[in-house]
């Protein structure tokens, strides 16, 4: 298999993965109050397709999976507020990894771009209700996102370690 | 975790727990509270959040049942699919909000009766 080849078949393996984990997260509850939480578990493939493939790439793992998602459990509106927390999470990340290039943390990452993602969909919620009240939601869900952040930075890092190990990512870059 | 790991969460935290203090706190009055209730940025209706009240909002994306009891408004009841301003807790305090995106419509706590 040539390279491109390759890094298509790793690219639609990242999509498939996501895609299943923002199937299983929607079955796990949050003792938390506020609603609109979650675990982020999606973000573990985000993070790790940044690393080895680059945020151009990543970009359409992002996107691949909501709209999926969207058209299989959800609808336009939860499309439109996914996307805008996906990419703009996403921005936030690739800026960051960009301008660490080297001493990288993946849990600071993380924790960005969940309270980038928080911030996207806030915004949307803003320009669909019409107010500018939601800044204690914001608050709230910035609160939330840290430890969550800290999950998934902690998880994609050690899954990232293993999987080092491997001859998975060595063909990707030759 | 290093410690410019610590560092950066610890000032997150502080940050997002500070500005929730300062928002209650730049909030509190005690002068009369309502409940504004808005669809797309037109108030619909301002209510007394002291008198026991129910009122179900109507239109065509849908219905939401607002319930004002002990001093607290809920939404109780909802059409729209994800149920997350059904599951949002009781609003009591001024700034406080509840959100239905898909019908468009946002539960406010207010200063002042109108």
């Amino acid at each position: 298999m040539d390279s491109k080849s390759y890094r298509l078949v790793i690219l639609s393996l990242y999509i498939a993965m996501a895609l299943i984990l923002s199937y299983v997260e929607s079955f796990i509850p949050l003792p938390v109050p506020i609603p609109g939480v979650k675990l982020g578990l999606p973000n573990i493939i985000t993070l790790i397709s940044l690393i080895t493939l680059g945020w151009p790439l990543t970009i359409l793992v992002v996107v691949g999976r909501v709209l999926l998602s969207g058209f299989m459990f959800g609808n336009l509106s939860s499309i439109s507020f996914a996307l805008a927390g996906g990419l703009l999470s996403l921005l936030v990340m690739a800026l960051l990894l960009h301008f660490s290039k080297n001493s990288y943390s993946l849990i600071i990452i993380s924790i960005f771009g969940a309270i980038a993602h928080n911030l996207g969909q806030v915004l949307v919620a803003v320009v669909i209700v019409q107010t500018g009240n939601l800044i204690l939601y914001f608050l709230f869900l910035m609160l939330f996102a840290i430890p969550t952040g800290i999950f998934i930075g902690i998880t994609a890092r050690e899954l990232l370690r293993l999987l080092n190990k491997t001859t998975i990512f060595k063909r990707l870059n030759p | 975790m290093k410690k410019k790991e610590l560092l950066i969460i610890t000032i997150l935290l502080a940050i997002s727990l500070g500005g929730i203090a300062l928002f209650y706190g730049l909030n509190a009055t005690d002068q009369p509270l309502s409940v504004r209730v808005s669809r797309a940025g037109e108030v619909l209706a301002t209510l007394p959040l002291s008198q026991e009240y129910s009122e179900t909002f109507k239109d065509a994306s849908g219905t939401n049942t607002l319930v004002i009891s002990n001093g607290q408004a809920r939404m109780t009841e909802a059409d729209c699919p994800d149920q997350i301003c059904v599951k949002a807790r009781g609003i009591s305090s001024p700034g406080e909000t509840i959100v239905c995106l898909p019908h468009k419509l946002i539960v406010e706590i207010v200063t002042g009766d109108k």
